[in-house]
């Protein structure tokens, strides 16, 4: 009798033990996630995604340097550039975009394709997206008479790769390899120097600070014969539904053929003082 | 011998049971965040629960990972920054009828729990009332509304454009439970 009770015990506990549910993950196959705060990072394009029918928003402006002091209210008063893009995500890997820079008035479309995501489970352990696009420079230089500038002199074109990681919750970093190519580099645009054609290696990195908090660093070393590095050093905010980025940076520009080409100015020169607002938002 | 009988007889009621047992087939959560100047929702459609009625039991749970408010960004955000999902993956909550229920079938019955409620780690003991009504195929049908206060969970709101983000999120669980063996 007593050995009955003993084989019965096992099966009454088993049963109380399924009293409760068991918690079980309804995916175990998570993409890592933020590797940055926005789709945009200082100046530089992310890995960070859009998903089907989303709109990205990114309002961003340089100015300029800083040393100045009150008298142009640390570079406020002076050469902003001012570029607003918006993208929109066609799916969870694929968006298009389109953008203007007040610089030399460029106009900018461009798409933006998520090859591979950084996995939970490290199964992938990088995130890798490629970006295009093309433009065309549509600043008025009739002043130049019979040397103005035709369509076939205006036009922009830029590729980058973004191969990215975040290696804790704490440190994220891209590496972005870039290409731009001017169809006729005229000195008269914001350009430093005639090229066939400018490269640059972007550097993208971010040390979260605190959940909605993050110091985000920039470098831009270029791969052209007159290449100027591009630095920057900044802070991200999230701030509910908002993404806003404060940096220091060395350059003016914001789009990417400008910020291969363009003046990318020196630190001991002076930094200048910038900031993007982000929003996501899906209007239906 | 007589004891005999009656230890078989409870082995056979515990493995067995009276069909006193639901388990969700499909269950839904939303919540709703109203703040000054934005509302949004997010849904998940992966509520897990059961409803013993035998051993009044009520424990439901969801991965809050499943959550989508629409926007994915926002979506990740929420995952990150404040419900910190990889830590506290689940909203759960365990408890039991303040009176087990009688459950005529077809007639919607007001019933009230009462038990452990945890999101973001923080447990906090709450009673929450719903209606349950029996179907004619012998399912149950559950639906709730509560509200859930961020800062009971140790959620933090934004202080910049705090005006994007409810202090308290209303909270609306539907369900269909299919009756199982215990």
């Amino acid at each position: 009798m007593k050995k009955f009770v003993l084989l019965l015990f096992p099966v009454l506990c088993f049963s109380s033990l399924h009293a409760q549910l068991e918690r079980k993950p309804a995916n175990t196959e998570l993409p890592v996630e933020l590797t940055f705060h926005a789709p945009r990072h200082i100046n530089l394009a992310t890995v960070e995604p859009l998903e089907n029918k989303t709109f990205h928003l990114g309002i961003m402006h340089t100015f300029g340097t800083v040393d100045g002091g009150l008298e142009s209210l640390f570079g406020l008063d002076n050469g902003a550039n001012i570029q607003i893009v918006l993208e929109y995500g066609l799916s969870e890997r694929l968006s298009l975009g389109a953008s203007r820079s007040s610089r030399d008035k460029v106009y900018y479309a461009f798409g933006r394709y998520h090859l591979l995501r950084q996995m939970q489970d490290n199964s992938m352990p990088l995130s890798l997206s490629v970006m295009a696009g093309a433009g065309v420079i549509t600043g008025n230089y009739d002043f130049l008479g019979a040397a103005e500038p035709d369509f076939s002199d205006r036009q922009v074109y830029s590729a980058q790769v973004m191969l990215a990681r975040k290696f804790s919750d704490k440190f994220s970093f891209q590496v972005t390899p870039m290409l731009a190519v001017f169809s006729n580099p005229l000195s008269i645009y914001s350009i430093q120097s005639r090229e066939d054609w400018y490269g640059g290696l972007g550097l993208s990195g971010k040390i979260r600070l605190s959940p909605k908090t993050s110091l985000t660093l920039q470098g831009i070393p270029g791969l052209h014969a007159s290449a100027e590095t591009n630095y920057g050093l900044g802070v991200d905010i999230e701030a509910g539904g908002h993404v806003f980025q404060l940096y220091l940076v060395t350059s003016q520009m914001l789009n990417e053929p400008y910020l291969l080409a363009g003046d990318n100015g020196q630190p001991l020169d002076g930094f200048r003082f910038g900031f993007n607002v982000n929003r996501v938002f899906a209007p239906w | 011998m007589i004891r005999w009988y009656g230890l078989v007889a409870l082995l056979l009621q515990t493995m067995l049971g009276f069909s006193q047992t639901w388990k969700t087939e499909s269950g839904k959560v939303t919540f709703l965040s109203e703040a000054k100047f934005n509302s949004f929702s997010g849904t998940s459609d992966q509520l897990q629960g059961l409803i013993d009625l035998e051993k009044n039991l009520v424990d439901f749970y969801v991965d809050l990972n499943t959550l989508k408010t629409g926007i994915g960004l926002r979506d990740r955000h929420m995952r990150d920054n404040y419900l910190e999902t990889k830590k506290f993956p689940y909203a759960e909550f365990t408890g039991s009828f303040a009176e087990i229920p009688n459950l005529p079938t077809g007639q919607p019955v007001r019933v009230e729990v009462s038990g452990k409620f945890k999101v973001h780690g923080v447990v906090q003991s709450r009673t929450f009332s719903g209606i349950l009504k029996k179907e004619n195929s012998g399912e149950l049908l559950l639906e709730a509304t509560f509200e859930v206060k961020l800062e009971d969970h140790k959620i933090e709101v934004p202080k910049v454009l705090a005006y994007e983000l409810a202090t308290q999120e209303s909270i609306t669980l539907v369900a269909t439970l299919k009756s199982v063996q215990p």
